[in-house]
């Protein structure tokens, strides 16, 4: 499998505060990478760092050879890296369909004067993404909440639409930063379903923020146990279950 | 299917009748009636470009009132200057009032953001009128400047009911062009911005050049109601540019619903008769203004079109997507 | 000339420096920037003027009349007006500060008129002159008072309790409610304070100058000037930016021509955000994501 993702000595510095240090490691296309470690061991801030929402202040992170450490969010966005967000990124003023239809924006055809005067051109381009919009929702079995307000789904429905997003566009690497979050153990399971799918079939690259780490464990093929910032063990399920320095982290935290 | 939010599409049957029957306006008014009908198409227009950046971008802007003053001037000098006819001053007032809206948000590039790009635009706004004052060579200084009011290609520009159908012709094209806009992909974005930028931004989608974006079209409109308030007044004054009409502006949006189009309309047409009745006592318009909105923001959040849209779904959905 | 200048400089910059630092006051404690803020220096401008020229009272007394009645009308407006939309969005909040801030100065004008109203002197100590340089009373008195308002403010916020409950609702509100504060009140009490310390800028400005409704919108955009190349939020930035402020326009105005004191402010405003938009003594805030 291709290697889509290297970081390497990743680190981040808040005035002082190592947030972030020394993190490497590579994420292959198809595999599933999970990112476990107690609460402040720095795992969203790993993901800022490398989808430009924080710069980093040491080490690289390269894509497809490109080096994007500190571009911006959107430049990274583009060049395929997608995520979701931790307390949610869905915007509660639009509708569910409008929602996934922000996930193509990208790659909706049509400039601003093709818009203004409702050329062919964007107003076809228009009716394609409203219906790949829908597909996807079908395939969640979301379709009729389609027209609902964002912002009046349940939180766990609104994670759902908010991956449907996030895969909209098709992008080789997503981060989910606890995707599962508030869903229910079967919704939950559900949700690694879709996510070990996406990575199997398209050979999406996938790195996934999870604290329930019995999910982790039946659903990564790799994983990166983090502390205080920093690495603390990186692999298979059976070699992390077995690690002592990971059985001392999480020991240590009561 | 039939319930979904109405897509970008080349004809909207209901949105033209509104116009059609409109057409019948000057046949029931007099002249001074018609004259406000025509102020109220300029608001509803300004209305529009105000509600664009502060309802459906969500920035606070207070350069809003400048674009409208850059039109204002802009059509008025150039039409001077090189002998041309109102109606051609008008595209020129539109490109002023987006370059405007460009310089006011340029700011954006750099992330700045909310109350910083407030004060941007107000100190762009207040730099305009102090420009209007004091560049007296060219706009006359607190004098002003007279508009001249000749036939237009064979149609009498000081005729009301004249004005009346060039103003709706306009502003139905430039609504036209806008509810395009909100119902297609950069209008979605306008929106994901103000609810989430960092959210919109992982999605790939430029948020600074969005927002600028919005305020260079909102300047385009509001530059171009900005030649038609010349036209209609027959004179620019600084004054008429000043911060009394940022309130006005600001009340309009509110009580109309902030960023909707329909709501634009609306506010415009409830407040329009005011200002004009209110402007022979010094202070009532700022008072009464600045009560409307804050009894609006207290009482009335969604404006209007937020009222409408409760009794009718329909509604809702067509016409005050926000 | 230019020690002069400076003086004047100083003199203009402390009323500066005190609208930027009771905005600031506002914005630390309640996360909202008062546009209309101005107003209420012109408020308490005209306050003292009602009560020193209509009512005939003292200087002094009307003064601690007024500033008390800006308090209070800080306090009822935070109450009234704001509590109520509180949770809504930030644009709300500011079109409230904005709209009441338009009604101040619709019921100024209504009652004065578009007129200027001269205020006459308050004070009959006569200027003095150190070397080359002629200092007014009024000057005096004006920094003099600014300048003992600053320290106590300042020693209130960093050494006693008040200050520590300060910081404690400016960082995380439902800890401070959690601990007992009770932070609607709080939140009042800043809308007062911010008003009083506005209407002292008014009040200090009367004396020598003529007042109108209007007089607001330009102590509005100093002050945002001097937040800005202050640094938004710092209470120190502001108050030395509105010290800088002064100065400079001075100096703009003098050597390069009038016109320069009023653009002054705009072209900061726009100068700093294009070079460094945390100003000063900004301090760039981390999102959290």
């Amino acid at each position: 499998m291709t290697s889509l993702l290297q970081v390497e000595g990743l680190g981040v510095n808040f005035s002082g505060l190592k947030a972030l240090s020394d993190v490497s490691f590579e994420l292959e296309g198809g595999e599933v990478h999970a990112v476990i470690g107690p609460n402040g061991a720095g795992k969203t801030t790993l993901f800022n760092a490398i989808s430009g929402y924080v710069r980093p202040t040491a080490g690289s992170v390269q894509l497809n050879g490109t080096e994007i450490a500190g571009d911006a969010p959107h430049d990274i966005a583009e060049k395929g890296v997608r995520r979701t967000f931790q307390n949610g990124g869905l915007f509660p003023a639009l509708t569910v369909l409008e929602n996934v239809m922000t996930g193509l924006h990208t790659q909706t055809a049509g400039s601003f004067l093709d818009i203004l005067f409702a050329r062919r051109k964007a107003v076809e381009a228009e009716v394609e993404a409203r219906e790949k919009a829908r597909s996807l929702l079908s395939m969640m079995s979301m379709a009729d909440m389609a027209d609902t307000l964002a912002g009046d789904l349940s939180g766990g429905q609104q994670r759902i639409v908010e991956i449907v997003r996030t895969v909209a566009s098709e992008p080789p690497i997503l981060l989910l930063d606890e995707p599962a979050v508030g869903l229910s153990p079967v919704a939950r399971q559900r949700m690694m379903e879709i996510i070990k799918r996406l990575s199997g079939e398209n050979g999406v690259g996938i790195l996934l923020i999870e604290h329930a780490v019995e999910l982790v464990m039946s659903a990564a093929d790799r994983i990166l146990v983090m502390a205080a910032g920093t690495r603390i063990a990186e692999g298979t399920p059976d070699e992390i279950r077995s690690d002592k320095a990971v059985l001392e982290a999480y020991l240590g935290h009561a | 299917m039939v319930t979904s939010a109405p897509t970008l599409s080349r004809r909207s049957r209901i949105l033209w009748l509104v116009p059609l029957l409109a057409l019948a306006i000057p046949a029931a008014t007099n002249a001074y009636t018609q004259f406000i009908v025509n102020a109220m198409l300029i608001y509803t227009l300004a209305t529009l470009g105000f509600t664009l950046v502060i309802g459906s971008l969500g920035q606070l802007a207070f350069a809003n009132t400048a674009f409208f003053g850059i039109g204002a001037y802009s059509a008025t000098i150039i039409g001077t200057a090189f002998g041309l006819p109102w109606l051609l001053t008008v595209p020129v007032a539109g490109l002023f009032g987006a370059l405007g809206g460009f310089l006011a948000s340029a700011a954006a590039l750099r992330g700045i953001r909310l109350y910083y790009l407030a004060i941007v635009t107000l100190a762009f706004g207040e730099l305009m009128r102090w420009l209007y004052i004091h560049a007296g060579v060219v706009t006359g200084g607190t004098d002003g400047l007279p508009v001249p009011l000749e036939q237009d290609f064979g149609l009498s520009l000081t005729s009301d009911n004249v004005q009346f159908y060039i103003f709706l012709v306009i502003t139905c094209l430039l609504f036209a062009g806008t509810i395009n806009l909100l119902r297609s992909r950069i209008g979605r974005a306008i929106i994901a911005v103000r609810e989430n930028e960092l959210a919109t931004a992982s999605l790939g989608i430029p948020t600074s050049r969005v927002i600028i974006m919005a305020f260079v079209w909102s300047g385009f409109v509001v530059g171009i109601a900005g030649s038609m308030f010349a036209l209609h007044v027959g004179h620019v004054f600084p004054e008429s540019f000043g911060l009394t009409q940022l309130i006005i502006g600001f009340a309009m949006v509110l009580v109309g619903g902030l960023g909707s189009v329909a709501g634009a309309a609306l506010g415009a047409i409830a407040l329009t008769a005011l200002p004009e009745l209110l402007r022979a006592f010094p202070g009532m318009e700022d008072i009464f203004f600045g009560v409307v909105v804050m009894a609006v923001l207290l009482a009335l959040p969604k404006g209007l079109a937020g009222l409408l849209g409760r009794f009718s779904p329909a509604f809702q959905q067509r016409y005050h997507r926000n | 000339m230019f020690l002069q200048l400076t003086l004047s400089g100083v003199s203009q910059g402390a009323l500066y420096a005190l609208v930027a630092l009771s905005l600031t006051v506002i914005y630390r404690s309640t996360s909202i920037v008062n546009f209309g803020h101005g107003d209420f220096v012109m408020a308490g401008a005209f306050l003292a003027y009602v009560l020193v020229i209509g009512l005939g009272v003292a200087y002094l007394p009307a003064s601690i009349i007024a500033i008390v009645a800006m308090f209070l009308l800080g306090v009822a407006f935070s109450r009234g007006l704001i509590r109520p939309i509180r949770g809504g969005p930030h644009i709300g909040l500011a079109l409230m500060s904005i709209a009441f801030g338009f009604t101040l100065r619709g019921i100024a004008a209504t009652v004065w008129g578009r007129d200027v109203l001269p205020m006459p002197r308050v004070f009959n100590i006569d200027p003095i002159i150190i070397g080359p340089v002629l200092i007014t009373g009024n000057a005096l008195f004006t920094i003099g008072i600014v300048a003992v308002l600053l320290a106590a403010f300042f020693t209130l916020l960093h050494l006693t309790d008040i200050g520590k409950m300060v910081q404690a609702v400016h960082q995380s509100e439902r800890g401070a409610r959690l601990i007992g504060i009770n932070v609607g009140r709080f939140h009042d009490f800043s809308w007062g304070v911010g008003a009083a310390l506005g209407a002292v800028g008014g009040i200090l400005i009367a004396p020598v100058s003529l007042l109108h409704p209007d007089l607001g919108a330009g102590f509005l955009i100093k002050g945002f000037a001097a937040m800005t190349l202050g640094g938004f939020g710092s209470l120190g930035g502001a108050v030395v930016a509105g010290l800088l402020l002064g100065v400079v326009e001075q100096y703009a105005g003098a050597y390069i021509d009038t016109a320069m004191i009023d653009i002054t402010p705009y072209l900061l405003i726009i100068i700093v955000l294009a070079v460094r938009p945390l100003g000063l003594f900004g301090r760039k805030v981390v999102v959290k994501v």
